[in-house]
């Protein structure tokens, strides 16, 4: 799905101005950064593709969808087509790494049997078909990251919003995720990535879009880091 | 198929996991509805009982003497609200003394000629028109007295009404009650799942899916507490007649296999209808919550 976000300005409160007139347009397939400093509203605006918040003024819609006008049911439609990796990864703590990943499939009506088939290609996939009876409380930071993905991925969605998915990672562990999601993206996947990892998006450049204060100030085609407000 | 399984899987889940809020919950519809289902039953008793003295409820009517019956009861055939007229002689009141007194009835010869006046017996369509029809009898130039069980009717009447009026004020009481701890309860079950629901909903399974669950655990507690109820009921019912029986004879209790399965069923419907409707106020109101958007 591509995003199209047109003129779009989100207050949380009347004095808290997280987006201010935001433009942007990204086609089917592509890889997107977002970058920018602590608080510039990426996390903002990737909760505006989930239609967790709605924005305060502009459009947003995302391939057919119009987030702003849509039924509950097409939301859950729309929600399927779409893969979300959050920040706090929110994996659910009484289920194991395989049953998180299943969890989303049971709940939208997959037959038992493809939910086991996908849940095992996708735990191959993200190298935790071992570990697939742990607990995430049983689980390292980085292994619980790989079934957020994992749990984003199973339904093949087209389009994954990732925010700061390499967050607690050493370089290492970082640099494989971010391999993984390049090659959900080499599938077809469009994929927005919020991050603050230097290293990455200079090693694996792609275009980039700079937040500050809620504004875009860059977007570069094959952009690099260095923020803007850095200086 | 696999939706259908999911949820099954996750109502038994819900009932099991927090058993003792479940046990609980059950406790208290079980109580709730055995009270409603009391209540029907003295309700029942009470209009069964009123019933029964009514279509006993007699007008007896002195006619002055004999030829007059005729007229009399002519008259009171159009007097509305009399549902049956029956001529007494004199003779036959001799009778019924007679045989009242059983073996003392020789006692009666001292009598010499029989001084019984002659009546007429009217029966009554309802207890409260007693007083208006004894007063349209008294205007009868033939009729010398008319006796009734005055107050009785006007009783029995009231204790009609506040039996009915009883019943209806537990009816409102117990179904609040009811689906007030239902209610609750499923608003702790979502709140112990609030996570797992939020992930749902994140991931597109629709409302409807992540309320199925919830409501079937509602619907399936207040099944459970109105079942309970029907059958402590049903016991207790036949229990009570065959005591009353035994030690009160002439007490009669209202007994009537299929009223009471009709009441159970009715108790049935209704637990399964509060605890749908109550859980699924909870369960809508926090997915639509959990959906808009901030
Ligand atoms: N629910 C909220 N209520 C009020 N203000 C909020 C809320 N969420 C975010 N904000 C504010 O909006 C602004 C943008 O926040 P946002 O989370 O989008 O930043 P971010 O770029 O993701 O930051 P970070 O890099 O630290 O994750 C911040 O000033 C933040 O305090
Ligand atoms: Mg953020």
């Amino acid at each position: 799905m591509d995003v199209r976000i047109s003129g779009v300005t989100k207050l949380y409160e009347p004095d808290i101005r997280a987006l201010e007139d935001v433009y942007l347009t990204v086609p089917k397939g592509e890889f997107l950064y977002l970058v920018g400093q602590t608080g510039s509203g990426k996390t903002t605006l990737l909760r505006l593709i989930t239609r967790e918040v709605m924005p305060t003024k502009g459009q947003i819609a995302v391939g057919e969808y119009n987030l702003r006008k849509m039924s509950a049911f097409d939301l859950a439609l729309y929600r399927r087509d779409l893969g979300v990796i959050f920040q706090d990864f929110k994996l659910l703590p009484h289920l194991t790494a395989m049953e998180n990943v299943a969890f989303v499939l049971d709940v939208i009506g997959v037959p038992p049997a493809e939910v086991k088939e996908r849940t095992g290609e996708v735990l191959e996939r993200v190298g935790m078909w071992r570990r697939r009876f742990l607990r995430p409380p049983q689980l390292s930071g980085g292994e619980q990251q790989r079934i957020a993905i994992a749990r984003a991925v199973v339904n093949a969605p087209s389009l994954l919003v990732a925010d700061e998915p390499t967050g607690n990672l050493d370089t290492h562990t970082a640099e494989e995720i971010m391999q993984l999601l390049l090659s959900i993206n080499a599938s077809g996947t469009t994929v927005l990535m919020a991050t603050h990892n230097q290293f990455l998006v200079d090693a694996y450049r792609q275009r980039v879009l700079e937040l500050h204060m809620g504004r875009v100030v860059r977007d570069e085609k094959r952009g690099r880091y260095e923020l803007d407000g850095d200086f | 198929m696999g939706t259908f399984r999911y949820v099954l899987r996750d109502t038994n889940r819900l009932l099991f996991r927090h058993w003792g809020l479940s046990l609980l919950t059950l406790f208290t519809a079980v109580a709730v509805f055995f009270l409603v289902g009391s209540s029907a039953l003295f309700m029942l008793n009470t209009r069964y009982l009123v019933a029964r003295v009514e279509s006993e409820l007699l007008v007896q009517a002195y006619v002055k003497n004999e030829a007059q019956l005729q007229t009399v009861a002519d008259k009171a055939h159009k007097i509305p609200g009399v549902a049956s007229v029956r001529w007494v002689t004199t003779a036959e009141a001799m009778e019924r003394l007679k045989t009242r007194l059983k073996g003392h009835a020789q006692a009666l010869t001292i009598l010499g000629e029989n001084p019984l006046p002659p009546s007429l017996e009217i029966g009554l369509a309802r207890a409260v028109l007693a007083p208006s029809v004894a007063r349209e009898l008294l205007a009868m130039p033939e009729v010398d007295d008319v006796i009734y069980a005055g107050g009785l009717a006007d009783k029995l009447a009231r204790v009609s009404r506040f039996a009915t009026r009883f019943s209806m004020f537990v009816l409102v009481i117990a179904v609040t009650a009811s689906a007030l701890v239902l209610f609750n309860t499923i608003r702790i079950s979502i709140y112990s799942r609030r996570d797992e629901i939020g992930v749902m909903l994140l991931v597109g399974a629709t409302p409807t899916f992540v309320a199925l669950p919830f409501v079937l655990q509602g619907m399936l507690l207040g099944m459970g507490g109105a079942l309970g109820a029907s059958l402590l009921i049903g016991g207790g019912y036949e229990a009570l007649v065959r005591g009353v029986e035994a030690t009160l004879p002439f007490v009669q209790l209202f007994r009537d296999p299929s009223m009471l399965l009709r009441l159970g069923l009715i108790l049935l419907g209704g637990g399964i209808t509060v605890g749908w409707i109550s859980s699924w106020m909870a369960v809508e109101r926090f997915i639509r919550r959990a959906l808009r958007p901030m």
